[in-house]
This record gives structure tokens, sequence and C-alpha cells, in this order.
């Protein structure tokens, strides 16, 4: 439905988490469509460029923005909660994120400009199941536990396990995501953020690469890898990361990571990129992470 | 009193800046319907019929199509475009009908419940086949114009040369993305047609509403809105959206409003003209230029528009700003099946100076020589010939210019160095030395004629009359600057007419880098005669000035309107191409240093240094932010700007993946005025200065990527992605 038809959905702002997950219940059980809003920088932009209808497509959006129980940074002990409505912003402002897991404002400093960091979220960035958002990327690099809610009580899967295809996952129509939680990396870890986008700001990712690595004893001990807009989902490159961990190091090739990445991604041409590109890009973000790697 | 030369506040600052200003569409009418065009999904066929889905309820929807327009012709150069075709269909998102509702939702659905039955023809998008006549798009031959220039003999000349190089260079679309879409607002009452809109040259929205529904030059009031940018893109598309506007009304007889949104602008309006050039130069083994010619193809899309005046700037730019003494050039401008393309800053130049900067590039490389010193030592000075064998007698500011940004930029140290490799990033330095016109080409503005009026008004105010329109470049500040200083008087007491056909003398259209050079001459000689009535009135009268002014206006001998006193020893020949072919030149050299990242073939542009030769700038801030705005649309141009295309449909008509550069890829801009005033230029001496910017951005980065990466880019534009491919290539051969 088109921007103009807007009035024509409902809204409701439900006080309580419990109130949503109800709402969802009913609706899904009529199999009616509802929208969580969260931050809003996809939907209305979708709204926006989405031809008029006859009405009949009207959905009922619940406004999610503001629940307490979906916002907020919380650390306990290594484990670090965020909530699916926490904004870029504050991914970019909160002292334990910016000591712990710089890989987060440094990507969210990356995404759109400042007006878009301040309404989107992690949550809806996860939701619209997108291979181009790049906070997946991140979440996949840190290897998030996304937390899940609906009626039938809470579930909690891997980040990896979330996506089924292009666009779509394993979130059931009653389900809000409620937030992750990450195993924050330990102390002289390497985290590492690159997006290679149509331009410095206001861009969409044509690659992106998030990593965490942690490495004792010239050994890859940790190793989570996230890559944007080169596969049907975000890609976590399980061969580089077969490869690479519990390996030393100095055994890694360069040429064994380049066949590595080509067997993970399946890049497309788009409008904003070609998939010869892409994949020239891949390689080259992987090489950089380990060259930057080794060299620390 | 000095205010030329001085970076006064902006006039129209405050209203933008507080939100006061009024776009079009801040504007209602009583009774006003909404707008919309309904475009063709092919590009290119027969419509057969129009069918209106009878199960919509069409109550209170006014419909027009071809069967509607009185005379179904946009009136231009040449009378080829309907307002709405009525058989042949020559682009995708051609308009082929037009709806009105007072409620914006059901227009929007009424759209949707229209269908065209089209029989599709085969459609052409390489210009080259266009030129073969593979398919005629455009009877007879495809061809929408053609032009030839000639000086000395060079074919002989090439075939004597110590070192003969030759290229092929092509360019590609852009889009002007003025900030503020298309939009008007028209009606009709007792007194005739009226448009009020965001537009550039209000009288060329009067002729093709004149033409259209056959009204004299009362019948018909054009007003420009405050207007959010135009870069060419609204000098003649504006005439489209006012019929199309004015068509609905009178069949609804009620105001309509029509507002394009960024994508329906970006997919239907014109764009920048791809071109392809081949060059061919000789010169002495110590790089003395001595010949060259050029083959310009450019592609004008669907109809002809202004395609033969973009072409003939084109070909006047092509051979650059150097010394030749055989030139031939030859330029064609042929018909493909894509939206017409039309005015975009720069309008032909930048596409030839980007052929002829890349080649002198290719030739400095032959000869081992340091590329600006190959340029410097051929660049044309006062008393030289230009390709249409015009002599320059003055305001030849090159040479100092490219001492400028030489030194300013330290090139020689950088040039020398060489790339600079640091782990994954290649520095480079590159420059480009160009010229632009001034002002209507040949006998241009003999034939226009501008006209500028001023008035005084009670209590010692001035008033500007003009149809020069400020578009967010400053004409209004500029304007004011000029007659507050001719005319003695502070700029607090110097306004500015909102332009209106009704009320305003036609001083030409804003193009052209014409407004400040000859229409603000035409103020300051408008502003100089009443002075010079107001002295007299006082040397007569013994009246204060103020008393004198007023006395002036009680007389009726307030207004003084002057006409544009063409420079008599102007020579040009239309037939053979040759003669003065602008009144004065700006000039420039661009130098620019770019990294580029060998993994991603990501450029940033460290630095850009352009100096430009503007004659007298009457408002430096407003002139160096010319010269940063054009340079930056340059940049994206080479580094960003992409025209997706499929099956003639644009695939990325929106901001978010029309990529344009942000103030984060914006480089840091050291811009060096040079002043060489033109004799006849106002406030002392200005040029022209609109257009000269956007020629030399893409050459330099270009220059610049090369330098670094060795990577030669003869095509734009030069995205990560194109110079990945040209990598590629490069180690395969």
């Amino acid at each position: 439905m088109s921007l103009p038809e807007l009035s024509l959905h409902g809204l409701e702002r439900p006080d309580s988490l419990g109130s949503v997950c109800e709402r969802l219940a009913e609706r899904a059980a009529r199999g009616e469509k509802t929208v969580l809003l969260a931050g809003g920088t996809d939907w209305f932009v979708e709204r926006h460029v989405a031809p008029a209808t006859d009405g009949s497509e009207a959905e009922l959006v619940l406004d999610v923005s503001r629940l307490p129980e979906l916002r907020g940074i919380s650390a306990s002990g290594d484990t670090l909660w965020i909530g699916a409505a926490t904004t870029y912003l504050e991914l970019r402002r909160h002292p334990v994120v910016a000591a712990r897991v710089p890989l987060l404002p440094a990507m969210s400093k990356d995404v759109g400009a400042v007006q878009i960091q301040a309404r989107g979220t992690l949550g809806g960035n996860l939701a619209t199941a997108s291979p181009a958002a790049d906070g997946v990327g991140a979440l996949a690099a840190l290897d998030a536990t996304v937390h899940l809610l609906s009626v039938r009580g809470p579930r909690s899967i891997a980040i990896s396990d979330y996506f089924t295809g292009y666009k779509r996952s394993v979130r059931a129509a009653d389900e809000v995501i409620t937030g992750f939680t990450v195993q924050m990396p330990g102390e002289g870890s390497f985290q590492y953020w690159r997006k290679v986008g149509t331009r410095l700001a206001q861009a969409i990712s044509k690659v992106a690469l998030a990593g965490v690595a942690e490495v004792s004893d010239g050994q890859v001990t940790r190793l989570g890898l996230g890559m944007v807009s080169v596969a049907p989902t975000t890609a976590f490159l399980p061969t580089v990361r077969a490869l690479a961990l519990r390996r030393p190091l100095d055994r890694i090739a360069d040429s064994a990571l380049d066949a590595a990445t080509q067997a993970d991604v399946s890049p497309i041409d788009d409008v904003r990129s070609t998939g010869d590109y892409r994949r020239h890009v891949s390689g080259a973000l992987v090489r950089e992470f380990f060259r930057t790697l080794r060299s620390r | 009193m000095s205010n030329v030369g001085t970076s006064v506040p902006r006039t129209d600052g405050p209203s933008k800046v507080v939100g006061t200003a009024k776009y079009v569409d801040d504007l209602s009418m009583p009774g006003m319907l909404h707008g919309a065009t309904l475009r063709s999904p092919v590009a290119r066929g027969i419509l057969k019929r129009i069918v209106k889905d009878p199960a919509f309820d069409w109550t209170g929807i006014t419909f027009v199509d071809a069967t509607d327009v009185p005379v179904n012709v946009v009136a231009l150069i040449q009378d080829d475009q309907p307002v709405l075709a009525s058989h042949e269909i020559r682009h995708r998102y051609e308009p082929l009908a037009l709806i009105a509702c007072d409620d914006a939702l059901r227009l929007a659905r009424a759209a949707r419940h229209v269908t065209f039955e089209i029989e599709p023809l085969p459609a052409i998008f390489d210009p080259r086949a266009s030129f073969e006549r593979r398919e005629i798009v455009a009877p007879p031959d495809n061809v929408f114009g053609r032009y030839r220039i000639t000086k000395g003999d060079a074919e002989a000349a090439l075939a004597s040369c110590e070192v003969v190089v030759s290229g092929t260079y092509s360019v590609h679309h852009q889009e002007q993305l003025y900030i503020e879409p298309q939009g008007v607002i028209a009606w009709f009452d007792e007194r005739g047609a009226h448009v009020h809109g965001s537009i550039q040259c209000p009288y060329y929205v009067q002729k093709g509403v004149k033409k259209t529904f056959v009204l004299t030059e009362s019948d018909v009031d054009v007003v420009q809105t405050v207007t959010g940018g135009g870069f060419g893109g609204k000098e003649e598309y504006p005439t489209v959206i006012s019929l199309h506007a004015l068509l609905l009304a009178k069949k609804s007889r009620r105001p309509v409003k029509m507002i394009y949104d960024r994508q329906e602008d970006i997919e239907a309006t014109t764009k920048r003209h791809p071109a392809e050039i081949g060059i061919v130069t000789g010169c002495d083994r110590d790089g003395t230029l001595r010949a060259i010619s050029i083959h310009v193809l450019m592609d004008g899309g669907a109809y002809v528009t202004l395609t033969p005046v973009v072409l003939s700037r084109g070909i006047l730019h092509a051979a650059g700003a150097y010394r030749w003494e055989h030139v031939l050039a030859e330029a064609v401008a042929v018909a493909t099946n894509t939206p017409p393309n039309g005015a975009f800053r720069g309008f032909g130049a930048p596409q030839t100076i980007w052929a002829v900067e890349r080649h002198l590039d290719k030739v400095a490389r032959q000869l081992g020589m340091d590329p600006l010193v190959l340029k410097s030592n051929n660049v044309l000075r006062v008393g030289d010939t230009t390709a249409t064998s015009q002599t320059l007698k003055e305001s030849v500011g090159i040479g100092e210019c490219i001492e400028k940004a030489r030194t300013a930029s330290d090139w020689d140290r950088k040039r020398a160095l060489g790339p600079v490799v640091q782990g994954r990033k290649a520095r480079g330095i590159g420059a480009c030395v160009f010229m632009h016109g001034a002002g209507f080409t040949g006998s241009g503005e003999r034939r226009l004629k501008g006209r500028v009026a001023l008035d005084l008004l009670l209590g010692g105010r001035v008033r500007i009359r003009t149809a020069s329109t400020d578009i967010g470049q400053g004409t209004e500040t500029v304007f004011s600057q000029i007659a507050a200083d001719a005319l003695g008087l502070p700029m607090s007491q110097v306004e500015f007419l909102q332009p209106s056909t009704a009320r305003v003398p036609d001083s030409g259209p804003t193009v052209a880098s014409r407004t400040v050079m000859v229409v603000g001459s035409i103020v300051e000689a408008a502003a100089r005669e009443l002075k010079e009535r107001i002295d007299a009135e006082q040397a007569a009268t013994g009246l204060d000035r103020r008393r004198a002014m007023d006395a002036l206006v009680f007389r009726a001998m307030g207004t003084a309107e002057h006409v544009y006193d063409t420079p008599r020893d102007l020579e040009w020949d239309d037939a053979t191409y040759r003669g003065d072919a602008y009144p004065v030149y700006g000039w420039g050299c661009d130098i620019a240093e770019v990294e580029v990242d060998l993994d991603t073939f990501e450029t940033k542009v460290l630095g850009f240094w352009a100096a430009a030769d503007v004659g007298k700038a009457i408002h430096p801030t407003h002139c160096k932010g010319q010269i940063e705005g054009g340079t930056l649309q340059a940049i994206g141009w080479a580094l960003h700007e992409q025209i997706v295309w499929k099956d003639g449909a644009i695939l990325n008509g929106r901001m978010t993946n029309y990529i344009v550069p942000t103030s984060l890829d914006a480089p840091p801009f050291t811009t060096l005025l040079v002043e060489a005033p033109y004799s006849r230029g106002p406030g002392g001496g200005a040029k022209g200065i609109g257009e000269l910017p956007m020629d030399g951005g893409a050459p330099a980065i270009a220059a610049a990527i090369e330098h670094a990466t060795g990577i030669s880019m003869d095509n734009l534009p030069c995205l990560p992605e194109d110079l990945f491919e040209r990598a590629r290539k490069g180690r395969a051969a």
C-alpha cells in the first residue's frame, strides 16, 4: 500500500510486551497480517514506493518502539544483552559496547546517516531479513543469540539458524524479537568492520564484512564472520571459518582463504554493483581481515 | 559604496533558512485538483487504445488524452514532440494520458485502472545503431543535428605530423537531481492561462502554452515560484508539465497542481546527453600541438528538444583550450528510444572536454611529458585563434589559473614523485585545463535582444524586473549588488520582482552562463540610466536624493528599460561555423589528488584545487559556491552517478540508488579565483561562471586515477566496478 493510504492501516501501541504477544497470537490465529513497527526506516520507505491499492491490503501496525522490555543494553559478566528496539545511535554511544564490542559502533556509524541511526533498530534490521543488513552482519560475526517471545513462551536460537531464505526466517507470525545476547569478545580480541558501499554515507552495502577473532599462542581460538550483500541471506562464511578456526594463523594461506570465500558467497548483479565485483571484493575483505589479524 | 566584490548576505537567504519561502508544493488554490501523468510502459510502439476500467468509479476524475490537446506539440526547436502521444510512442515513460482528482489517493488508484493497448516496435538504445539506421526511430534518418568546423587542413597536417595519437572516449547520462522536483500549479480564468511553478525560463513555458492552446502573449502568465535548483533540468522540461497541468485545468475548469515525485522525475525528465568522441591529433616531438580531428556522436534520446544546441556547444568546445593550426570537427546527434536528453550544466561541453583532456593525457604519456606542461605550453593566449578561427582579444586568465592551481596543489613535486603506494592504497594527481564560452553562441544574443527594466518606487526604493530566475545560484543577490552600486544606493533599497511573464520583460532564458555577464550588464546599464536621471533631477530642482527619486516616479519617469547592447565587433557565420563563437570565455585549471583502494577500487578524492578565471567575482562566496558545487557535480558524474537502464526503463530512479556524492564524499576544495576582467562584463568585468566548473572535474579525477594506478579510463563513469573490470582486462591482456 502506498503512502497516501497510510491512514487505512490500523495503529496500536500496546503498553506491554505481553499485550503485543496476545495481539499477535489472536491475529495469527485468524490468519491476519501484523506489522511490528520499531524504527520504521524500512517500512515507511516501502510504503513510499509502493503503488496504490484498493485498500484491501490494510495491515495492523503494532508500534513496539517504546516498549521498555525491548530497549536498552546491559552487560552481565561477559554476556551483553541488546534489546531489539535499540537504535544504532544508542549502540554508538554506549560505553560498554564501545569498550568491549567496538565492531557494533563502527558498523552503526556506517548505517544511513545520523537521522536513520537515531530511528533504525537492530531488531528491525533482523526482522526484515535483508541480506544487505549491516547490523545483521555484525550480529553474525558475534555469533549472537536471537531471543523470540510469543504466548507460547520464549525461545532462543543461534543467529546462524535464523534465516530460511531471502527475506525469510524461522520467526513465526505470532513471535516478536525481544533482543540479542552476545558473548563479548575477550581483552585483546580483534574486531573488524569494513563496509564497501555506494558512497561514504546514505549508502547500502555492496559488500561489507564484520569479523571477530581471538588468537591464543598463534592459533585462532574464536572466529566469527558475517558478510553482507553477497548471498540470499547474511553470509556466515562457514568454509572460511572451518579453514581458519583452531589453525595456526601463519599457516592460513591467502589462496586457501580465497577459495573458501568463493565457496561461501553467491553474489548477484543489481543496481548497486555486479556479481563479479562483489566476488572480488569478498575475497579482498577476507584477506584484509586475516592480513590485519596477522600483523597485530 | 561598493557591494560588488563583497560577499553580502544573500537576499533570499533568510526566508529559505527559516522555511517561509514558498515552493510550488507549499501553494494551494481554492478547488484545486491534483494531476498525474500516465506513461508508456514500452520504449517504442503504436498506441492502439486507451482502456478505462469500467468497474472503477470515475466520478470526479478528469481524464485527458491526445484528443483533448488543441495543438499537440511541445514548442521548442522542432515540432516533433507531442504533448501527449496519440499514435507513435518513442520512449518509455512517454506521457499518454492525464488524470486529475481532488483526492490524491483516489487519483493514485484511478491511475492503476487505466491500461494501454500498445503494439510494440523494436527500439534502439545504442546511438551507433541509430546512426547506422538499423531502425528508423525518428524519421527521416534518425539525425537530430550535424555540425562541422574546419580550420586549416587537418587531414593533410596529420599525415605529416611527427607524433600522431588516436583514441575513442565516451560519456554517460547524468541526472540533474535538483533538490526540488518538477512541479506547477496551473489554471485558466477570464484573463487567460496561468502557470506558477519551479521554472528556469518562464518565457519558454509561455511560448509552449501559446502554441498548444493557440493563445497570445497577453493571455498567458507564467510565474516562477521559489525554485530549488535546476542545473538545466528546468530549462525546457517545465513546458511539458505546464502544458499537462493546463490541459487538466481546462477540462476540469479547476486549478490543477502537478508535482512529480522523485522517481517520476528521474525517470521521465531530461538527462545529460551521452556521447562517443573519436580524436586523432598530431604534434611535434617537443609537444607542440599541430592538428586535431574530432568526431562526435551524441545520443539525443527520443525527441529533438534542445539536442542541436547541445551538440553545437559540444563541438565548439571539442578542441579544448588549445592552439591548433588545423582543426576538423564533425558532430552528429541521433535519436534513440530513451526519454529525450536535454539541458544540463555545461550543455555538451563536459562531454567533449572529457574526450580532449583524456586524449592529451594520452599524448603526454606517449611523449613522456608532464601532462600539465604539455597543456600549459599549448594553451590559448591573447592573440591566438580558436578552433572557429576566433582571435582572442582579452580576458584570457588561463596562464594564471594554471600557475595558481599548480603551486597550491604542489603539482610538480607530487606528479614527479609518481604514484605513492602505501599498503593497499595508491595516491596520484591529475589535471585538467579548460575553457567555457560565456553567453549564447554566435549571434544568439543579438537575435534574442534581452531586456531588463528597473523601476524607482516611492520612498527611494528600486525594483529590478527581469525574467532571469534565481534557482539557488544567487541571481537575486548579484543583480541587487550590481544595481545598488550603479545607482549609488544601499542594497537594502533594491528589490527583485518575482519573475512573471506578465510583469517582467524578456531578458532571455536563465541558461548558458549568461545571467550575470549578459543580463547583469543590462541591469547595470538600466541602473546607470536611472542614476543619471536622478542626478539630473537633483541638479535641476535642488531636491535631496530621495525626493528627487519620488519626483521622477510622480512624473512617470521612474522606469528604465534596457536592451542588451550586443558587442558590435563580433562576427559569426552560422553556415561555416566560423568566427566569434562567444564574446568571451571563462577559463579553468582543475587539479585532483586521489587515493584508490587497490582491493576495492574505491576512489577517495583527497584534495581538489580549482582555479577559475571569472573576470570579476561580483559575490566571491557565491562564485566559489558555484565552482565547488559544479565541480562536485562533475566528480559525482565521474565517480558515483550512473543511470541503470533495462529496455529503456530506469532501474535506479530514486535517491537511494541514483548515487550522488554526500558531504562526506566531497573533497576538501581549494578554490582559487582569477580575475582577468572582460571589458563588457558588469561590475568591473564579470564573465559567466555557471557551467565552467562542470567541465574540469571528471577529466582531472580520471587523470589522477591513472597516475595512481596506471588504469587509464577513456569512458565514464569511473565507478569501482569499472576500474575493476578495466584492471582485470588489463591483466588478462
